[in-house]
Protein backbone atom coordinates (compact mmCIF):
# COMPACT_ATOMS: atom_id res chain seq x y z
CA UNK A 1 0.00 0.00 0.00
CA UNK A 2 1.06 3.56 -0.89
CA UNK A 3 0.25 6.85 0.22
CA UNK A 4 -0.15 9.73 -2.44
CA UNK A 5 0.08 13.27 -0.88
CA UNK A 6 -1.02 15.44 -3.26
CA UNK A 7 -0.74 18.87 -2.49
CA UNK A 8 -3.62 21.48 -4.22
CA UNK A 9 -3.57 24.18 -1.64
CA UNK A 10 -4.18 27.38 -3.26
CA UNK A 11 -5.94 25.95 -6.76
CA UNK A 12 -9.44 26.75 -7.10
CA UNK A 13 -12.11 24.16 -9.45
CA UNK A 14 -10.92 22.37 -11.06
CA UNK A 15 -7.64 22.36 -9.60
CA UNK A 16 -8.19 20.05 -6.98
CA UNK A 17 -10.19 17.34 -8.53
CA UNK A 18 -7.67 17.40 -11.61
CA UNK A 19 -4.93 16.82 -9.35
CA UNK A 20 -7.19 13.48 -7.45
CA UNK A 21 -7.90 12.58 -11.09
CA UNK A 22 -4.18 12.82 -11.77
CA UNK A 23 -2.83 11.05 -8.70
CA UNK A 24 -5.94 8.26 -9.22
CA UNK A 25 -4.16 7.19 -12.40
CA UNK A 26 -1.29 6.55 -10.57
CA UNK A 27 -2.34 4.70 -7.74
CA UNK A 28 -3.39 0.77 -7.24
CA UNK A 29 -6.02 -0.39 -4.94
CA UNK A 30 -5.30 -0.05 -1.23
CA UNK A 31 -3.71 3.32 -1.97
CA UNK A 32 -4.82 6.07 -0.20
CA UNK A 33 -4.70 9.54 -1.56
CA UNK A 34 -4.49 12.41 0.72
CA UNK A 35 -5.54 15.72 -1.19
CA UNK A 36 -5.05 19.03 0.61
CA UNK A 37 -6.54 21.86 -0.92
CA UNK A 38 -7.73 25.28 -0.04
CA UNK A 39 -10.79 25.53 -2.19
CA UNK A 40 -13.70 24.57 -0.05
CA UNK A 41 -15.19 22.79 -3.30
CA UNK A 42 -12.78 20.62 -3.04
CA UNK A 43 -14.91 18.80 -0.10
CA UNK A 44 -18.54 17.90 -2.30
CA UNK A 45 -16.39 17.56 -5.74
CA UNK A 46 -14.26 14.70 -3.86
CA UNK A 47 -17.88 13.22 -2.25
CA UNK A 48 -18.97 13.22 -5.77
CA UNK A 49 -16.15 11.66 -7.33
CA UNK A 50 -15.98 9.04 -4.79
CA UNK A 51 -19.73 8.17 -5.26
CA UNK A 52 -19.68 8.23 -8.66
CA UNK A 53 -16.01 6.39 -9.15
CA UNK A 54 -16.56 3.69 -6.16
CA UNK A 55 -13.72 4.30 -4.63
CA UNK A 56 -13.95 5.51 -0.42
CA UNK A 57 -13.95 8.38 1.05
CA UNK A 58 -12.03 7.92 4.03
CA UNK A 59 -12.43 10.92 5.86
CA UNK A 60 -12.70 15.15 5.48
CA UNK A 61 -11.12 17.52 7.82
CA UNK A 62 -11.54 21.19 7.72
CA UNK A 63 -8.56 23.23 9.75
CA UNK A 64 -8.18 27.06 9.12
CA UNK A 65 -9.44 27.29 5.79
CA UNK A 66 -6.94 24.20 4.89
CA UNK A 67 -9.08 20.82 3.97
CA UNK A 68 -7.97 17.77 3.77
CA UNK A 69 -9.73 14.50 2.08
CA UNK A 70 -8.60 11.39 2.34
CA UNK A 71 -9.50 9.02 0.04
CA UNK A 72 -8.73 4.67 -0.21
CA UNK A 73 -8.57 3.87 -4.16
CA UNK A 74 -11.02 0.71 -4.43
CA UNK A 75 -12.47 0.85 -7.68
CA UNK A 76 -10.11 -0.58 -9.88
CA UNK A 77 -10.27 -3.28 -12.19
CA UNK B 1 25.96 42.94 -22.41
CA UNK B 2 22.38 41.61 -20.64
CA UNK B 3 21.59 38.50 -23.00
CA UNK B 4 17.70 37.54 -22.32
CA UNK B 5 16.95 33.97 -23.54
CA UNK B 6 13.63 32.99 -24.42
CA UNK B 7 13.00 28.94 -24.77
CA UNK B 8 10.62 28.08 -27.04
CA UNK B 9 9.07 30.51 -30.03
CA UNK B 10 5.21 29.91 -30.10
CA UNK B 11 2.31 32.58 -29.27
CA UNK B 12 4.18 33.20 -25.49
CA UNK B 13 7.86 33.31 -26.83
CA UNK B 14 6.82 35.89 -29.88
CA UNK B 15 4.51 37.78 -27.85
CA UNK B 16 7.07 38.61 -24.66
CA UNK B 17 9.47 39.06 -26.76
CA UNK B 18 7.72 41.42 -29.19
CA UNK B 19 7.14 43.78 -26.03
CA UNK B 20 10.76 43.39 -24.84
CA UNK B 21 12.31 44.39 -27.87
CA UNK B 22 9.84 47.56 -28.38
CA UNK B 23 10.40 48.45 -24.42
CA UNK B 24 14.55 47.64 -24.79
CA UNK B 25 14.82 48.77 -28.84
CA UNK B 26 17.45 51.89 -27.32
CA UNK B 27 19.37 49.07 -25.10
CA UNK B 28 19.10 46.69 -28.54
CA UNK B 29 20.82 49.53 -30.86
CA UNK B 30 23.12 50.53 -28.13
CA UNK B 31 24.16 46.49 -27.94
CA UNK B 32 23.26 46.70 -24.52
CA UNK B 33 20.91 44.06 -24.15
CA UNK B 34 20.57 41.02 -26.67
CA UNK B 35 17.10 38.84 -27.52
CA UNK B 36 17.62 35.40 -28.66
CA UNK B 37 14.88 33.09 -29.35
CA UNK B 38 15.42 29.02 -29.61
CA UNK B 39 13.12 27.25 -31.35
CA UNK B 40 14.05 24.64 -34.37
CA UNK B 41 10.63 25.40 -35.88
CA UNK B 42 10.42 27.19 -38.92
CA UNK B 43 6.60 27.12 -39.08
CA UNK B 44 4.49 28.70 -36.54
CA UNK B 45 0.96 27.37 -36.53
CA UNK B 46 -2.70 29.23 -35.41
CA UNK B 47 -3.71 26.23 -32.92
CA UNK B 48 -6.78 27.52 -31.79
CA UNK B 49 -7.42 26.52 -35.70
CA UNK B 50 -7.14 22.73 -35.30
CA UNK B 51 -10.70 22.23 -34.66
CA UNK B 52 -11.65 23.81 -37.81
CA UNK B 53 -9.11 21.95 -39.81
CA UNK B 54 -10.90 18.75 -38.17
CA UNK B 55 -14.42 19.42 -38.62
CA UNK B 56 -15.16 22.38 -40.88
CA UNK B 57 -12.25 21.32 -43.19
CA UNK B 58 -9.93 24.29 -43.16
CA UNK B 59 -6.98 23.65 -45.44
CA UNK B 60 -4.11 23.47 -42.74
CA UNK B 61 -1.68 25.80 -45.41
CA UNK B 62 -3.75 28.47 -43.99
CA UNK B 63 -3.01 28.29 -40.15
CA UNK B 64 0.89 28.56 -40.85
CA UNK B 65 3.16 31.16 -40.98
CA UNK B 66 7.17 31.11 -41.15
CA UNK B 67 8.49 31.88 -37.78
CA UNK B 68 11.11 34.15 -39.02
CA UNK B 69 8.09 36.73 -40.57
CA UNK B 70 6.99 37.02 -36.79
CA UNK B 71 9.99 37.81 -34.81
CA UNK B 72 9.73 41.29 -33.82
CA UNK B 73 12.92 43.88 -35.23
CA UNK B 74 15.76 43.30 -32.58
CA UNK B 75 15.47 39.90 -31.85
CA UNK B 76 17.45 36.81 -33.06
CA UNK B 77 16.24 33.61 -33.54
CA UNK B 78 18.19 30.41 -33.07
CA UNK B 79 16.53 27.18 -34.67
CA UNK B 80 17.31 24.45 -33.08
CA UNK B 81 15.83 23.34 -29.90
CA UNK B 82 16.70 23.38 -26.24
CA UNK B 83 18.25 20.02 -24.39
CA UNK B 84 19.54 21.19 -21.46
CA UNK B 85 19.30 24.20 -19.08
CA UNK B 86 21.52 24.70 -16.42
CA UNK B 87 19.75 27.86 -14.27
CA UNK B 88 22.57 27.71 -11.37
CA UNK B 89 25.49 28.15 -14.47
CA UNK B 90 23.04 30.26 -16.69
CA UNK B 91 23.90 28.39 -19.53
CA UNK B 92 21.57 26.51 -22.75
CA UNK B 93 22.59 23.92 -24.72
CA UNK B 94 21.20 23.25 -27.54
CA UNK B 95 20.53 20.47 -29.82
CA UNK B 96 22.49 22.20 -32.80
CA UNK B 97 26.34 20.56 -32.06
CA UNK B 98 25.68 20.75 -28.99
CA UNK B 99 26.00 24.35 -28.59
CA UNK B 100 26.07 26.41 -25.32
CA UNK B 101 24.89 29.98 -25.06
CA UNK B 102 25.35 32.06 -21.80
CA UNK B 103 22.28 34.62 -20.33
CA UNK B 104 21.67 36.77 -17.83
CA UNK B 105 17.83 36.07 -17.65
CA UNK B 106 16.07 33.05 -19.38
CA UNK B 107 12.25 32.53 -20.26
CA UNK B 108 10.61 28.75 -20.43
CA UNK B 109 7.90 28.82 -22.66
CA UNK B 110 8.19 25.77 -24.91
CA UNK B 111 4.28 24.52 -24.41
CA UNK B 112 3.36 21.21 -24.20
CA UNK B 113 2.20 18.45 -26.79
CA UNK B 114 0.50 14.91 -26.31
CA UNK B 115 1.74 11.96 -24.70
CA UNK B 116 0.28 8.99 -26.21
CA UNK B 117 2.49 6.66 -23.83
CA UNK B 118 0.50 6.94 -20.90
CA UNK B 119 -2.59 5.22 -22.61
CA UNK B 120 -1.98 2.07 -24.60
CA UNK B 121 -3.81 1.34 -27.63
CA UNK B 122 -4.67 5.54 -27.98
CA UNK B 123 -2.01 6.17 -30.66
CA UNK B 124 -3.22 3.57 -32.56
CA UNK B 125 -6.51 4.20 -32.82
CA UNK B 126 -6.77 7.88 -32.49
CA UNK B 127 -6.57 10.91 -34.60
CA UNK B 128 -6.13 14.71 -32.09
CA UNK B 129 -6.57 18.17 -33.30
CA UNK B 130 -3.27 18.82 -30.89
CA UNK B 131 -0.45 17.41 -32.87
CA UNK B 132 -0.20 19.91 -35.56
CA UNK B 133 -2.78 21.38 -38.16
CA UNK B 134 -1.45 18.02 -40.86
CA UNK B 135 -2.60 15.84 -37.88
CA UNK B 136 -5.36 17.16 -37.54
CA UNK B 137 -7.01 17.40 -40.84
CA UNK B 138 -7.04 14.17 -40.90
CA UNK B 139 -9.70 14.07 -38.61
CA UNK B 140 -11.51 15.70 -41.56
CA UNK B 141 -10.63 13.52 -44.49
CA UNK B 142 -12.45 10.45 -42.15
CA UNK B 143 -15.41 12.67 -41.41
CA UNK B 144 -16.08 12.72 -44.91
CA UNK B 145 -16.31 9.09 -44.99
CA UNK B 146 -18.66 8.15 -42.34
CA UNK B 147 -22.14 6.65 -43.39
CA UNK B 148 -22.76 5.55 -39.59
CA UNK B 149 -21.55 4.33 -36.48
CA UNK B 150 -19.95 5.95 -33.17
CA UNK B 151 -18.04 8.75 -32.40
CA UNK B 152 -16.30 9.51 -29.54
CA UNK B 153 -14.70 12.22 -28.48
CA UNK B 154 -13.76 13.59 -25.03
CA UNK B 155 -10.68 13.87 -22.59
CA UNK B 156 -8.50 11.03 -22.53
CA UNK B 157 -5.99 11.96 -19.99
CA UNK B 158 -4.85 14.64 -17.90
CA UNK B 159 -3.98 17.41 -17.97
CA UNK B 160 -4.50 18.82 -21.98
CA UNK B 161 -4.38 22.31 -23.66
CA UNK B 162 -7.79 24.19 -24.64
CA UNK B 163 -10.07 23.38 -21.52
CA UNK B 164 -13.20 23.49 -23.93
CA UNK B 165 -11.69 21.92 -27.39
CA UNK B 166 -13.07 18.25 -26.07
CA UNK B 167 -16.55 19.75 -25.89
CA UNK B 168 -16.16 22.30 -29.40
CA UNK B 169 -15.49 18.79 -30.68
CA UNK B 170 -18.81 17.04 -29.82
CA UNK B 171 -20.53 20.26 -30.90
CA UNK B 172 -18.56 20.77 -33.78
CA UNK B 173 -18.87 16.89 -35.32
CA UNK B 174 -22.55 17.52 -34.19
CA UNK B 175 -22.57 20.21 -36.45
CA UNK B 176 -21.07 18.60 -39.13
CA UNK B 177 -23.11 15.65 -39.36
CA UNK B 178 -26.76 17.26 -38.83
CA UNK B 179 -25.74 20.34 -41.87
CA UNK B 180 -25.05 16.35 -44.10
CA UNK B 181 -28.06 14.73 -43.37
CA UNK B 182 -26.14 11.90 -41.30
CA UNK B 183 -26.90 12.94 -37.53
CA UNK B 184 -29.44 10.18 -37.39
CA UNK B 185 -27.41 7.31 -38.32
CA UNK B 186 -24.18 8.49 -36.17
CA UNK B 187 -24.22 8.98 -32.34
CA UNK B 188 -21.65 10.89 -30.48
CA UNK B 189 -20.52 9.60 -27.04
CA UNK B 190 -18.45 12.07 -25.06
CA UNK B 191 -16.06 10.71 -22.28
CA UNK B 192 -14.36 12.69 -19.58
CA UNK B 193 -13.02 11.95 -15.88
CA UNK B 194 -14.52 14.71 -14.47
CA UNK B 195 -17.81 14.52 -12.53
CA UNK B 196 -19.50 16.65 -14.95
CA UNK B 197 -19.61 17.32 -18.47
CA UNK B 198 -17.22 20.09 -18.15
CA UNK B 199 -15.44 20.99 -15.10
CA UNK B 200 -16.37 24.21 -14.23
CA UNK B 201 -20.27 24.33 -12.84
CA UNK B 202 -21.59 27.50 -14.24
CA UNK B 203 -20.33 26.44 -17.83
CA UNK B 204 -21.73 22.60 -17.17
CA UNK B 205 -24.87 24.35 -16.22
CA UNK B 206 -25.16 26.14 -19.63
CA UNK B 207 -23.34 23.18 -21.77
CA UNK B 208 -25.54 20.40 -20.37
CA UNK B 209 -28.81 21.19 -21.38
CA UNK B 210 -27.42 21.12 -25.34
CA UNK B 211 -26.00 17.90 -25.15
CA UNK B 212 -29.52 16.85 -23.99
CA UNK B 213 -31.24 18.70 -27.32
CA UNK B 214 -28.38 17.52 -29.56
CA UNK B 215 -28.10 14.06 -28.45
CA UNK B 216 -24.94 13.73 -27.95
CA UNK B 217 -24.23 10.86 -25.05
CA UNK B 218 -21.86 11.72 -22.00
CA UNK B 219 -19.99 9.39 -19.88
CA UNK B 220 -18.75 11.03 -16.91
CA UNK B 221 -16.07 9.76 -14.41
CA UNK B 222 -14.56 7.50 -17.29
CA UNK B 223 -10.96 7.26 -16.56
CA UNK B 224 -9.56 5.91 -19.68
CA UNK B 225 -7.33 3.01 -19.22
CA UNK B 226 -6.41 1.64 -22.32
CA UNK B 227 -7.87 1.48 -25.99
CA UNK B 228 -8.36 -1.68 -27.69
CA UNK B 229 -7.80 -0.61 -31.75
CA UNK B 230 -9.05 -4.35 -32.73
CA UNK B 231 -11.71 -4.95 -30.60
CA UNK B 232 -12.61 -0.54 -30.71
CA UNK B 233 -13.59 -0.47 -26.98
CA UNK B 234 -11.84 1.90 -24.81
CA UNK B 235 -11.60 0.67 -21.14
CA UNK B 236 -11.84 2.45 -18.05
CA UNK B 237 -9.53 2.07 -14.73
CA UNK B 238 -12.63 0.35 -13.26
CA UNK B 239 -13.48 -1.64 -15.86
CA UNK B 240 -15.92 -0.78 -17.92
CA UNK B 241 -16.54 -0.28 -21.40
CA UNK B 242 -17.34 2.59 -24.42
CA UNK B 243 -17.08 1.04 -27.98
CA UNK B 244 -16.14 3.05 -30.83
CA UNK B 245 -16.18 3.24 -34.62
CA UNK B 246 -14.18 6.59 -34.51
CA UNK B 247 -11.99 8.20 -31.96
CA UNK B 248 -11.23 11.49 -31.68
CA UNK B 249 -10.16 11.71 -28.02
CA UNK B 250 -7.95 14.26 -26.38
CA UNK B 251 -4.71 12.83 -25.42
CA UNK B 252 -3.19 14.01 -21.95
CA UNK B 253 -0.41 16.07 -22.85
CA UNK B 254 3.51 16.42 -21.24
CA UNK B 255 6.13 19.01 -21.06
CA UNK B 256 9.16 19.15 -23.05
CA UNK B 257 11.22 16.58 -22.37
CA UNK B 258 14.46 18.62 -21.10
CA UNK B 259 12.60 19.81 -18.44
CA UNK B 260 12.06 16.19 -16.65
CA UNK B 261 14.29 15.42 -13.69
CA UNK B 262 15.25 18.99 -13.54
CA UNK B 263 15.26 20.48 -9.82
CA UNK B 264 12.79 23.27 -10.87
CA UNK B 265 9.93 21.05 -12.35
CA UNK B 266 7.54 18.57 -11.32
CA UNK B 267 8.36 15.30 -11.35
CA UNK B 268 6.26 15.05 -14.67
CA UNK B 269 8.47 17.68 -15.69
CA UNK B 270 5.80 21.10 -15.63
CA UNK B 271 7.92 24.07 -14.46
CA UNK B 272 7.60 25.55 -10.67
CA UNK B 273 6.62 29.19 -10.35
CA UNK B 274 5.49 31.35 -8.86
CA UNK B 275 1.42 32.02 -9.89
CA UNK B 276 1.43 36.00 -9.83
CA UNK B 277 4.69 36.86 -10.99
CA UNK B 278 6.31 33.71 -12.91
CA UNK B 279 9.66 33.35 -11.65
CA UNK B 280 10.96 30.29 -11.31
CA UNK B 281 11.08 28.61 -8.27
CA UNK B 282 14.69 29.72 -6.41
CA UNK B 283 15.34 31.53 -9.23
CA UNK B 284 15.01 35.77 -9.80
CA UNK B 285 16.36 35.36 -12.99
CA UNK B 286 14.40 32.62 -14.52
CA UNK B 287 10.85 32.58 -15.48
CA UNK B 288 8.27 30.07 -17.35
CA UNK B 289 4.95 30.98 -19.53
CA UNK B 290 2.46 29.62 -20.65
CA UNK B 291 1.30 25.89 -21.02
CA UNK B 292 4.99 24.63 -19.61
CA UNK B 293 4.44 25.73 -16.10
CA UNK B 294 2.37 23.92 -12.97
CA UNK B 295 0.49 26.98 -11.92
CA UNK B 296 -3.42 26.30 -11.56
CA UNK B 297 -4.76 27.94 -14.86
CA UNK B 298 -6.03 26.56 -18.00
CA UNK B 299 -3.17 25.51 -20.32
CA UNK B 300 -4.28 28.17 -23.38
CA UNK B 301 -2.75 31.03 -25.26
CA UNK B 302 -4.34 33.55 -23.48
CA UNK B 303 -2.71 32.48 -20.04
CA UNK B 304 0.46 33.13 -22.10
CA UNK B 305 -0.69 36.52 -23.78
CA UNK B 306 -0.84 37.84 -20.18
CA UNK B 307 1.67 35.71 -18.74
CA UNK B 308 4.33 36.94 -20.79
CA UNK B 309 3.35 40.72 -20.62
CA UNK B 310 3.88 40.50 -17.13
CA UNK B 311 7.20 38.58 -17.41
CA UNK B 312 8.18 41.19 -20.09
CA UNK B 313 7.35 44.39 -17.80
CA UNK B 314 9.41 42.70 -15.14
CA UNK B 315 12.56 42.16 -16.68
CA UNK B 316 12.38 45.40 -18.84
CA UNK B 317 12.04 46.92 -15.06
CA UNK B 318 15.09 44.58 -13.65
CA UNK B 319 17.46 45.73 -17.05
CA UNK B 320 15.94 49.41 -17.09
CA UNK B 321 15.47 50.39 -13.18
CA UNK B 322 12.31 52.18 -14.14
CA UNK B 323 8.61 51.26 -13.67
CA UNK B 324 6.69 49.28 -11.64
CA UNK B 325 6.18 45.41 -11.20
CA UNK B 326 3.04 43.54 -12.54
CA UNK B 327 1.36 40.18 -11.60
CA UNK B 328 -0.43 38.26 -13.26
CA UNK B 329 -4.32 37.78 -12.27
CA UNK B 330 -4.55 33.98 -13.44
CA UNK B 331 -7.46 35.50 -15.96
CA UNK B 332 -8.41 32.98 -18.44
CA UNK B 333 -10.67 33.63 -21.50
CA UNK B 334 -10.97 30.35 -23.35
CA UNK B 335 -13.74 30.15 -26.23
CA UNK B 336 -16.02 27.23 -26.32
CA UNK B 337 -18.15 26.79 -29.85
CA UNK B 338 -21.38 25.17 -29.87
CA UNK B 339 -21.92 24.72 -33.29
CA UNK B 340 -24.27 26.71 -35.71
CA UNK B 341 -22.31 30.03 -34.77
CA UNK B 342 -22.45 30.14 -31.61
CA UNK B 343 -20.08 30.53 -28.97
CA UNK B 344 -19.81 30.88 -24.56
CA UNK B 345 -16.42 31.62 -23.16
CA UNK B 346 -14.92 30.41 -19.91
CA UNK B 347 -13.91 33.31 -18.12
CA UNK B 348 -12.34 33.54 -14.66
CA UNK B 349 -9.26 34.71 -12.32
CA UNK B 350 -7.38 33.16 -9.26
CA UNK B 351 -9.68 35.08 -7.20
CA UNK B 352 -12.80 35.20 -9.61
CA UNK B 353 -15.00 31.91 -10.44
CA UNK B 354 -15.91 31.32 -13.66
CA UNK B 355 -19.14 33.21 -14.69
CA UNK B 356 -21.90 31.41 -16.47
CA UNK B 357 -22.06 32.89 -19.77
CA UNK B 358 -24.92 31.47 -22.25
CA UNK B 359 -23.52 30.91 -25.70
CA UNK B 360 -24.55 33.76 -28.67
CA UNK B 361 -23.66 34.69 -31.94
CA UNK B 362 -21.98 37.50 -30.45
CA UNK B 363 -19.63 35.68 -28.45
CA UNK B 364 -18.91 33.74 -31.66
CA UNK B 365 -18.20 37.05 -33.58
CA UNK B 366 -15.75 37.67 -30.72
CA UNK B 367 -13.96 34.63 -31.03
CA UNK B 368 -13.69 35.16 -34.93
CA UNK B 369 -12.57 38.87 -34.43
CA UNK B 370 -9.51 36.90 -31.97
CA UNK B 371 -9.22 34.95 -35.22
CA UNK B 372 -8.47 37.37 -37.20
CA UNK B 373 -5.89 39.57 -34.89
CA UNK B 374 -4.33 36.86 -33.57
CA UNK B 375 -0.94 37.00 -36.33
CA UNK B 376 -0.77 40.94 -35.70
CA UNK B 377 -0.98 40.12 -31.39
CA UNK B 378 2.22 38.24 -31.67
CA UNK B 379 3.79 41.27 -32.60
CA UNK B 380 2.19 43.24 -30.09
CA UNK B 381 -0.12 44.52 -32.08
CA UNK B 382 -3.61 45.18 -30.88
CA UNK B 383 -2.30 45.38 -27.01
CA UNK B 384 -4.61 48.27 -26.61
CA UNK B 385 -7.76 46.47 -27.45
CA UNK B 386 -6.32 43.40 -24.88
CA UNK B 387 -5.95 46.18 -22.03
CA UNK B 388 -8.88 47.68 -22.79
CA UNK B 389 -11.04 43.79 -22.95
CA UNK B 390 -9.11 42.75 -20.12
CA UNK B 391 -9.51 45.71 -18.20
CA UNK B 392 -8.30 45.24 -14.58
CA UNK B 393 -7.67 41.82 -15.05
CA UNK B 394 -4.61 42.47 -17.33
CA UNK B 395 -2.39 42.97 -14.63
CA UNK B 396 -2.38 43.27 -11.49
CA UNK B 397 -0.42 45.87 -9.42
CA UNK B 398 -0.15 43.57 -6.22
CA UNK B 399 0.52 40.39 -5.48
CA UNK B 400 -2.89 39.34 -4.20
Amino acid sequence: MTTHNVDSKGTACPGPITDLIRAYRKASNGDIIILQATDPGVVPDSKAWCGMTKNELVSTEENNGEYVVTIKVTAKK
Amino acid sequence: MIKIAMIGGGAGGLITTSKLSSELSEEIKQGKVSITIFDRRETQEFQPGYLETAFRGTKPEKLKKPVDNLISKGVKIVHADCTSLDLDNHQILTERNQERYDFDYVIVSTGCSPDYSQIPGLKEANMDFYTDADVSSRIYSTLQTIKSGRIVVGIAGLPYKCPPSPNEAAFMADEYLRRHDLRQNVDITFITPYTRIYTAEPINEVIEPLYSERNIESRTVFNTDYVDPTKKEIISLEGDTVKYDYLFLTPPHKPAEFLRGTDFADDEGWVKVDKRDLHITDHDYAFAIGDTTNIPTSKAGVEAHLEGLVVANNLVMSVTGEGTKHFFTGRTQCSMETGFHRATFVVGTYDKPVKKIRPSVTNYAEKKVMEKIYWASLEGHYEWLFKYHFKRDYFAENPS
